[in-house]
């Protein structure tokens, strides 16, 4: 093995860490020494050979999901924040409640939690007990989704808007699906109506498209 | 080859099922899979013209109150027309389809539970053979989803999505 | 350091994007994500060589970005700070491994495996003899690379995938720079040994 100092002037000058000077002394000791100039040969070799071998960008497998986790991820954190603070006016509350039993502290105690109760009157700026949309995806060109929360109407609305227009002479029927049965094994499920007759199977194709098999001809 | 078997064995599945579509209902299955809570789904029709009403009898489940009047507060139309309706069970470890119509209907993905009685779920809104969206959400009982879907006649496809109380 | 992609004109500039997830537009933050997964997944991959962890290590990143983009000044470029946070986030799960015993950072153990999935971008086209023989190559590097303690792979990955100076390799594991040149040295006479068919010339 070679002295450090030597061991770095090599890799120094693979690395292009080396100056004009440096450089200069280098290749002159490279063309006096076959050993070395080998050993540098070889390792810039090696060096192309990984740099054309390792990727610096990789395709994410299931890439949607990749992303749409992350927002799973962040919606979570928001709510556990929110509930974080929920439980820290909980806690704040009670030893509130151990301060007000000391009777030097009643008197105070009392107006302090008259206040408190108007702060826990007042209503959540952020209520989680509604349905949230976290992320959405929308392949067709020209399509975008919006969505936010209908406080009137108490409903989470999901938005879409740039779809093609299902033209105006076809018929668009729907069904009543009371119950279904599912078989894993050929990934199919099968609705039934209310009168337990099988209405439609529907499983997917090699390409993951939904697959319907009906007695009843399409409308 | 590929697209081939599933499509057998659909046919397979489905010849027995239609075939025995006259007699007695089908008896559940002796293990019913893992399930998360169950949906209701609608595929609804909203219109100004009262004309272009299909008829429908569908009728929204009583808990979910005036469902028209809801539906009136975010799409602005005044009629509101239930064409197809789903409850389905949201499978623990298999995808669920929510089909209240051939034309447009749901895959439903669950990613498990969430606060409040709610389920995460990925949600795949279908029209045909073609993804409108996909979409992660947390659904909580009670807390309708409206999904605004394409224009039809002089009106709007609407789907509803609800979880149910357990 | 590595900087940020080259963008389209009419692409919104990472600047926008991040004030706008700093303000908790979580689809600005989204539109990053998508921007620079492919990189940070390459960093993650290469560095742990299982693609099921590296996967889990980078969305571990964004996480962790998303919740320090309040402390995120501007003054460096958005990439190059998102790879800082990978980059450590990947090196705690390294250390990690090392506490727990497994015998991650011993170098004489050679079971680690290469995902037979794993995906480079495509670089280009080739016959299917060129591309047979530069994926077994590709495959026997990285194999090569995966036998090295998590340091020597560090670096090797620093500075030939990313293309670091030393320097930037000094302040980022961090380390003296005579350190980042023995560990580079050291890390590259491995990888010779293991490919000397390959990589070596006779006299």
């Amino acid at each position: 093995m070679k002295p450090p100092s030597e061991d770095h002037d090599l890799i120094r000058w693979l690395d292009g860490e080396m100056n004009d000077t440096e450089l200069a002394a280098f290749e002159a000791r490279l063309k006096d020494d076959p050993v070395l100039a080998k050993e540098a040969d070889d390792l810039r070799a090696l060096s192309a050979g990984i740099r054309d071998h390792l990727p610096a960008e990789m395709k994410v497998p299931h890439a949607d999901f990749f992303n749409s986790q992350i927002q799973v991820r962040i919606a979570q954190m928001d709510l556990d924040e929110i509930r974080q603070k929920q439980t820290g006016a909980t806690s704040l509350a009670d030893s509130f409640l151990a301060w007000m039993r000391k009777p030097w502290f009643a008197t105070a105690g009392a107006v302090a939690l008259a206040v408190l109760g108007l702060v826990w009157m007042r209503p959540h700026t952020q209520d989680t007990a509604h349905s949230l949309i976290l992320s959405s995806y929308t392949p067709g060109l020209g399509v975008e989704a919006s969505t936010y929360h209908d406080n009137e109407a108490d409903a989470t609305v999901l938005m879409l808007d740039g779809l093609e227009e299902v033209p105006a002479d076809r018929k668009i029927s729907g069904i009543s699906v009371h119950r279904s049965e599912t078989e894993p094994e050929i990934a199919a499920t099968t609705l039934f109506d209310a009168a337990g007759s099988p209405l439609l199977v529907i499983s997917r194709d090699a390409v993951g498209h939904p697959l319907f098999l009906t007695n009843t001809p399409r409308g | 080859m590929k697209a081939l078997l599933p499509t057998l064995l659909l046919l397979i599945a489905g010849t027995n099922l239609f075939a025995q579509e006259k007699a007695a209902p089908q008896p559940l299955p002796a293990v019913k899979p893992a399930t998360e809570g169950k949906v209701w789904g609608a595929l609804i029709f909203a219109t100004n013209d009262a004309s272009q009403l299909l008829g429908s009898q569908e009728k929204a489940p009583a808990h979910l109150g005036p469902l028209n009047d809801r539906l009136a507060k975010v799409f602005a139309f005044k009629h509101f027309e239930i064409l197809g309706q789903h409850q389905q069970d949201i499978f623990r470890e298999y995808e669920s389809w929510v089909v209240p119509s051939r034309d447009l209907f749901l895959k439903i993905d669950s990613n498990g539970p969430a606060d409040n009685g709610g389920v995460k779920l990925h949600l795949q809104v279908w029209r045909d053979q073609q993804v409108l969206v996909k979409s992660d959400a947390v659904l909580r009982p009670g807390s309708p989803l409206f999904i605004g879907g394409p224009k039809w006649k002089d009106g709007r496809l609407i789907f509803v999505l609800l979880l149910e109380r357990k | 350091m590595p900087s940020s992609a080259s963008t389209d004109p009419g692409e919104v500039s990472d600047i926008d994007l991040v004030k706008r997830s700093q303000a908790g537009d979580t689809r600005a933050f989204d539109t990053l994500v998508t921007k620079y997964r492919g990189r940070i997944y390459a960093m993650t991959y290469h560095l742990i060589q299982n693609e099921t962890e590296a996967w889990d290590l980078a969305q571990e990143a964004f996480i962790k970005a998303w919740r320090a983009l309040p402390n995120f000044k501007q003054d460096a470029a958005f990439y190059t700070w998102l790879y800082r946070i990978a980059h450590n986030v990947t090196y705690d799960w390294l250390r990690k491994k090392k506490v727990q015993g497994d015998g991650e950072f011993d170098d004489e153990r050679t079971e680690h495996r290469v995902a037979a999935g794993a995906e480079a971008t495509p670089k280009g086209d080739a016959t299917p003899d060129t591309a047979m023989r530069n994926a077994e190559l590709g495959q026997r590097i990285q194999e090569a690379i995966a036998r090295l303690s998590p340091e020597h792979r560090q670096v090797i990955i620093l500075r030939e995938v990313e293309g670091l100076a030393y320097e930037e390799i000094a302040a980022l594991v961090p380390c003296s720079l005579g350190t980042v040149m023995s560990r580079l040295f050291y890390a590259r006479k491995k990888l010779q040994e293991q490919l000397k068919d390959v990589y070596e010339t006779t006299l």
